[in-house]
């Protein structure tokens, strides 16, 4: 029993790697496709030249692995389990009775808990938890050092060097597009981390200068009464009662500021991107969606299973929103519509769209889904240079690197590219007929795209939907009508 | 232990020897190599970095390079690109001053060494200034993301921010010195923040709010008059419209503009009507290099029609003007002069319409280059965009054939002695701006542009996925301080403009 401490850290991490693996995995595909991580000796720098970039780094290099979700379930885990122990381990050190420890040994899972909290925003970077995490291995460097000059030199050299390692992410400066932000939570996370060791070394000191008043009344032998076999099992069930008591309230905390519509959300757009066409209709079918992305989701794949028009009251719609919409100035919004647009063949206006939420995304980091996605369009169009560009970069990634490599060669080769199933037809429908496109998708644009390529299906099947979504019965009867006579 | 040390050093002895050979039995090509960048013939200033390069090809496994003067004295590199030690490029330079250098460039590829004919570039009598000044930017549409304005030290590959957008939330622009000198200095911040931040003499920067109620928008395209007590302006207010299917990407166009110049000592804004017609849209003011003129591009407009739908655009063609200034009273003239006209058919050869962009007059008075693209006036998502050469003695113009691409050449400047300008271009892939350079001697013949030199040019401009925007030579470092900037751009307070009717 005298390790049953890491049996309740199991516990807690057993609940966090359920948590994002379970209800939470789609959170961790977001943060994976916003924050490429290149093994490129230049970006490496670039990061860690800059105070707090070996948190940055370390976070960075963690995240590109929860495009597996349960892997960066894992990963958040352990981290989380880490920073327990950890301030466990600094609480025993600083604390010498049993019934305190056993307080703040409930308490030890305040931290981790607050990072947990922290991590429901989709945009808390990991970093910040490895900041965490590299000051408490700092000061538990520091406590395990002797007494005396050597700790004192080593506390004044480390200081920088931690500050260099962690600094910034306490000002919350990963999200430069907002510096003002601040990261209470990771704050929090910090201070409760930092202070509840020093709180019971304060303790300790005041409790064992009392006791040295007492031992000179009493004498030293009264204190060394061993803990008999009831105090112990007392100790045991405050154990498990704090344990518990804190794992309930912090629990209860993190699903009640767990964003599970933003989950559904995120989890169409996965799906759209991986283009698992027949798992969108799945989700639907077993339950509506309820927000606009899923509807467009939803909409491009009954399109790219050629359903859309026939089967377009069968689902919920939201107007023309939820066909093509409005395109936003964000990093997720878009997504789907670019989808959208480049199945449709309108890869300039698709190209667009990507690169535009790219370039929203909060911290200025670039996207590997977005890279790719940008060499798919410029090869496409013919501009294999910045095709070229594009998949050098993600040849230096753990995860695109195949497909990067994959796709080299066809870079110039337009017989390959013609045979292409995705890019020769996609280029088929490329449409000359060149006209300005704001953020508003028109039937005029939808009409001359088909007329562009008659053989564009999933153009047709949009512009059809789009006539039965605003009533224009006249321009329905027309489509039908030319179509009819382009059969003939 | 020693095994795996002497096992090591094996290992680490082959990474270095991997392209440390003698070139032999080395086929001999007819032809000069095509090189990357290609540097082939180009004249280049005695104080320039070197010139590495790599095969434009990239199944070269090791590249290797020879430079011989007329005096005997040569320079080597080998490597997966040529690096010249720069100690001994700056000798070898200093001594063939007005000089040829001969390389000789031998490539090995999986049939062995290939030996090309040797070229030339040529060493100019015209040193080049300290460096240049740019942003890096994405080529992107309306969204920003990390930004900053940076220098670079020409004779080194050294580059330093001056400031970055992580700084603060917004965006910065249109940085602009007084013929080179960081000491009078201008920079624009766009966003919550949004300042004009303006320091003279080198002394301390003061942010102010350039907007006045009698005038269109914020103050943006500054040109420094070279008494320093002056800066003109334009306010423009601009829309953006994108192409469904033209490689021209983005248009960039006003819907009005209107210029003034900013007289600094008195704090106040000089206006004439002459320069600002509702029915003409005038923008990107030049001072002449005597400060007696104010060149500038103006076009007849028609606001509403182009507020819709973009019907129209491609019919705003911008003609060069020039109207009078006398820098003692801050007055203008009273006529408008058209330098060069976008409707004279017969000088543009067989273009499709004509438009001048970015006049920017050499500072010895010779000539004035000028961007030409068919239509608008923001060339840079111009495919078509090239460098023309006004002879301001004769009136000529000529298109800039020597330094100019098939692809987009666009915004441009020259160095203090008007011997080199530095000019955008998007030759190199047709999205990314990159800074070339090309000579221009007092009879206007103009060389080949050369690319701005890197350490390993390839491996550098493929990893950087940034445009170099605006590019202008300083002729010192800035000394720019980015976090007393910050400090500046983040406080509220603002100074405003005063305004002066003519």
């Amino acid at each position: 029993m005298k390790h049953i401490h890491l049996l309740y850290t199991l516990l807690f991490g057993v609940a966090v790697l359920l948590f994002f693996g379970m209800a939470y995995p789609h959170h961790l595909h977001y943060q994976e496709q916003y924050q490429l991580f290149l093994f490129d000796s230049t970006y490496v720098w670039d990061i860690i030249r800059l105070p707090g970039g070996i948190a940055d780094l370390l976070g960075r290099f963690c995240t590109q692995f929860f495009l597996f979700a349960w892997v960066g379930a894992l990963i958040i885990a352990l981290l989380l389990s880490a920073v327990q122990l950890l301030t466990l381990r600094l609480i025993s050190v600083s604390g010498n009775g049993a019934g305190v420890r056993a307080v703040f040994h409930g308490l030890s899972f305040v931290p981790s808990f607050l990072l947990w909290l922290f991590l429901l925003d989709e945009n808390a970077l990991l970093g910040g938890v490895w900041a965490v995490l590299l000051t408490l291995l700092a000061l538990w460097l520091f406590v395990k050092l002797p007494k005396g000059w050597v700790r004192r030199i080593v506390i004044i050299v480390t200081i920088p060097i931690l500050y260099w390692m962690v600094g910034p992410n306490w000002n919350g400066s990963h999200y430069h597009r907002y510096p003002t932000v601040f990261p209470t939570l990771l704050y929090a996370a910090w201070l409760t981390a930092v202070a509840l060791p020093l709180l019971l070394s304060i303790k300790r000191k005041v409790k064992s200068e009392k006791n040295l008043s007492k031992q000179s009344d009493r004498g030293r032998a009264a204190s060394a009464v061993p803990a008999s076999a009831s105090t112990g099992r007392r100790q045991q069930i405050l154990h498990f009662s704090l344990f518990t008591f804190t794992f309930i309230i912090m629990m209860m905390l993190v699903w009640k500021n767990a964003n599970f519509k933003a989950e559904k959300v995120m989890q169409y757009d996965f799906m759209a991107c991986h283009q698992q066409w027949n798992r969108i209709l799945q989700t639907v079918n077993a339950e509506k969606p309820n927000n606009q992305i899923g509807v467009t989701v939803q909409n491009l794949a009954l399109g790219m299973r050629g359903m859309l028009s026939e089967r377009l009251f069968d689902y919920h719609q939201n107007g023309l929103l939820g066909l093509l919409p409005d395109v936003e100035r964000d990093a997720t919004s878009p997504m789907p519509t670019a989808e959208a647009f480049y199945q449709l063949g309108m890869i300039y206006v698709a190209q667009r769209t990507v690169f535009e939420a790219q370039e929203s995304i909060l911290d200025f980091q670039k996207s590997g889904r977005c890279y790719k996605r940008l060499a798919q369009t410029n090869l496409i169009l013919g501009s294999y240079e910045v095709a070229r560009k594009y998949l050098t970069a993600l040849q230096k990634t753990l995860f695109y690197r195949d497909w990067a490599n994959e796709t080299l060669p066809l870079l110039g080769n337009e017989e390959a590219i013609a045979k292409h199933p995705e890019y020769g037809r996609l280029r088929q429908f490329v449409c000359s007929d060149d006209y300005y496109f704001s953020d508003h998708v028109t039937s005029d644009m939808l009409e001359r795209l088909f007329l562009c390529n008659t053989e564009n299906r999933l153009a047709f099947e949009y512009l059809k939907a789009y006539y039965m979504l605003t009533g224009d019965r006249e321009n329905y009867a027309k489509l039908l009508l030319h179509l009819q006579k382009l059969k003939q | 232990m020693r095994r795996i040390l002497t096992f090591y050093i094996f290992l680490i002895s082959l990474l270095f020897a991997a392209c440390t050979e003698t070139v032999s039995d080395a086929k001999q090509e007819a032809a000069q190599p095509q090189i990357y960048p290609d540097y082939v013939g180009v004249t280049i200033p005695v104080n320039i970095a070197p010139l590495n390069f790599s095969m434009a090809d990239e199944q070269a496994l090791c590249i290797d390079a020879v430079i011989t003067d007329n005096h005997g004295n040569s320079l080597h590199s080998q490597g997966e690109a040529v690096d010249f030690d720069l100690d001994d490029w700056h000798t070898l330079l200093g001594q063939n001053r007005g000089d040829s250098l001969n390389i000789t460039v031998s490539a090995k590829y999986d049939d062995g060494w290939h030996t090309y004919s040797p070229f030339s570039i040529y060493v100019s009598l015209d040193s080049i200034d300290y460096g240049i000044c740019y942003r890096l930017i994405e080529p992107g549409y309306e969204v920003w993301s990390k930004m900053g304005i940076y220098e670079r030290d020409l004779s080194t590959f050294d580059e330093r921010p001056l400031i970055e957008n992580t700084q603060f939330e917004g965006c910065v622009n249109c940085h602009s010195f007084n013929r080179g000198n960081p000491a009078d200095m201008s920079l624009h911040i766009r966003g919550p923040h949004g300042a004009t931040l303006l320091r003279q003499n080198g002394g301390p920067f003061t942010a102010y709010n350039t907007k006045t109620d009698q005038t269109l928008g914020l103050c943006v395209y500054p040109y420094w008059h070279p008494s320093g007590r002056y800066v003109a302006y334009s306010t423009n207010a601009t829309s953006q419209l994108f192409h469904n299917a033209h490689p021209n990407r983005i248009e960039v166009f006003d819907t009005a503009s209107d210029l003034q110049v900013y007289d600094v000592e008195k704090n106040e804004l000089l206006l004439s009507p002459l320069l600002k017609q509702d029915s003409v849209f005038e923008t990107f003011p030049v001072f002449s290099p005597d400060g007696r003129s104010l060149y500038f591009c103006a076009a007849m407009g028609h606001p509403l029609e182009l507020k819709g739908s973009g019907n129209g655009l491609d019919s705003l063609h911008y003609s060069l003007c020039r109207i009078d200034f006398d820098p003692a009273t801050g007055t203008f003239g009273n006529q408008v002069d058209t330098i060069v006209c976008a409707s004279a058919s017969s000088t543009w050869g067989d273009r499709k319409g004509a438009s001048v962009s970015f006049p920017r007059p050499s500072y010895d008075g010779r000539f004035l280059c000028y961007t030409l693209s068919d239509y608008g006036q923001f060339s840079i998502w111009h495919h078509e965009a090239d460098l023309w050469l006004l002879d301001l003695a004769t009136g000529e113009s000529r298109p800039m054939t020597e330094a100019n691409s098939p692809d987009t050449e666009s915004f441009h400047n020259w160095s203090t002695n008007s011997r080199w300008l530095v000019l955008s271009s998007r030759r190199d892939d047709g999205l990314y701006t990159r800074p070339y350079f090309c000579h221009v001697d007092t009879a206007g013949v103009v060389t080949k542009a050369f690319m701005l030199p890197q350490r390993n040019p390839r491996r550098f401009y493929r990893d950087r996925f940034f445009s170099f925007n605006v590019p202008d030579f300083i002729i010192a470092p800035t000394h720019f301080d980015g976090r007393q900037a910050s400090r500046l751009i983040n406080d509220e307070s603002r100074k405003d403009f005063g305004v002066r009717q003519q």
